[in-house]
């Protein structure tokens, strides 16, 4: 599993993916952690199949008893199918995800950790003194979504809006962006159902000031490609490519 | 899932199978006995032997009955347990490929504690089945008993039977399903006890 430190501050951002021993059937995913003194967040923990690798790379930032918290950003396997494993293995932890979908997401198994149903309309989360926004995404590409941002860093980890599929030595930052369109065109014209919803993330992300935008599948963003992004992803037609 | 793991799976799912048959003849049985309590009622004197044989019948399969039903109370409990072993077993499994791919990490040995805790959990989870099996087995044991007493029954209901002149037919065929099946019973309930034998405390 390959490590980047995306963020070094009073606490730290990890990007974790790329994982060269993963079964060729199953898709490759961005898993992230926010390491403060004592806590450790995890982002988009990943399926079952990933478990391992992952939990073995978090071991190298936290240990066991300093994971408290878990974020899913939906109900998807690739997203939060590990949680059963998660759950045999972490004796005092949260997990934060949608409300919509507690009694789906439930099915992967959660009785030990402590599932916290996110309003419709998002909310904070401390984490030690780290403050996170966790903003609505709609119908990006699920019926309930939630991103997460975090002011200080400047990063907003964005689920599947900015996803793409690489090869397994991808590099983890986009480098030139007019290439890199042609990777993602297709997975959000399928994936994003609806143009309304598409708007009102964008109206709402606009404001906020992102050096890293951190997608579930392949590169993250960073610079002037967060705008050249929010720029392509706005004239985008979505929920056509069927 | 391991073929070890699969077989108990199909053990467990063949109770539930085999019992739901034993029950449908159970009541067969009590349906025989009271047809055979007419019968014996409306041949009177000829079928004084007859009588109390009926009501023994109708006791039996009531008790069979019953039996089953809570053998099968039992059989969901141990299957629950399967699931429940089959999780724990597969989390210490991939807990120990954390352990061995974390080599080298700064924290690596906080991972021994979630591992000791998950071999203790599935220790638990195989020594409860094994316990819950055995039991399980001293239960279909009675109903094997109760079958058995049933053949016995039905070879005595024979010999009364004879004695009961135009009701002899009638009377020598509640016999004869009566021992029937009593022999389905036993046999369904010996397939379950051979599936789960392996598994008992030892
Ligand atoms: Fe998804």
């Amino acid at each position: 599993m390959k490590m980047t430190k995306i963020y070094e501050g009073a606490h730290q951002w990890v990007m974790f993916g790329r994982d060269e021993n993963k079964p060729d059937n199953i898709i490759d995913s961005n898993q992230y952690i926010v390491r403060t003194a004592n806590k450790c967040l995890l982002l988009e923990p990943g399926g079952t199949e990933l478990f391992a690798p992952m939990m073995a790379a978090v071991l190298h930032h936290a240990p066991v008893d300093q994971i408290t918290d878990l974020f899913a950003s939906h109900q998807d396997p690739d997203v939060i199918s590990s949680l059963g494993l998660w759950d045999q293995a972490l004796s005092n932890a949260k997990l934060h995800a949608p409300a919509l979908w507690e009694g789906y997401i439930r099915n992967f198994g959660c009785e030990s950790i402590e599932y916290v149903p996110i309003p419709d309309n998002g909310e904070t989360i401390k984490i030690e003194s780290v403050e996170l926004q966790i903003i609505p995404a709609h119908y990006l590409h699920s019926p309930c979504n939630f991103h997460v941002y975090d002011p200080q860093a400047k990063i907003l980890m964005c689920g599947s809006v900015g996803s793409a599929f690489e090869a397994a030595n991808a590099p983890v930052f986009v480098e030139r962006f007019d290439v890199h369109v042609e990777k993602m065109r297709a997975y959000h014209q399928r994936m994003m159902p609806s143009n309304q919803a598409k708007r009102a993330w964008i109206d709402r992300v606009r404001n906020l000031d992102i050096d890293i935008l951190a997608p579930q599948h392949g590169r993250m963003f960073k610079g002037d490609d967060v705008k050249r992004f929010l720029d392509w992803f706005d004239s985008l037609q979505v929920g056509t490519g069927v | 899932m391991n073929s070890q793991t699969k077989s108990q799976f199909i053990a467990v799912a063949s109770i539930t199978s085999e019992l739901s048959a034993v029950m449908v003849v159970a009541k067969e049985i009590s349906l025989a006995a009271a047809n055979a309590k007419a019968i014996a009622f409306r041949a009177g004197d000829k079928a004084k032997g007859f009588q109390p044989i009926t009501d023994f019948i109708n006791e039996l399969a009531k008790e069979t009955i019953e039996l089953v039903t809570n053998i099968n109370v039992y059989a969901l409990l141990l299957y629950r347990l399967t699931v429940n072993e089959y999780r724990r077993t597969a989390a210490y499994n991939r807990f120990e490929q954390v352990a061995k791919l974390a080599t080298g990490a700064s924290y690596a040995d906080s991972m021994q504690e979630p591992i000791s805790h998950a071999k203790t959990m599935m220790q638990d989870c195989q020594r409860q089945f094994k316990r819950d099996v055995t039991q399980l087995l001293g239960q279909l044991e009675a109903v094997m008993h109760h079958a058995r007493a049933a053949r016995v029954i039905a070879a005595n209901s024979r010999i009364e039977a004879s004695q009961a002149g135009e009701y002899l037919q009638s009377l020598q065929a509640v016999a004869e399903s009566v021992d029937k099946a009593a022999h389905t019973i036993h046999d369904n309930v010996q397939r379950c006890r051979i599936a789960l034998s392996i598994y008992r405390n030892s």
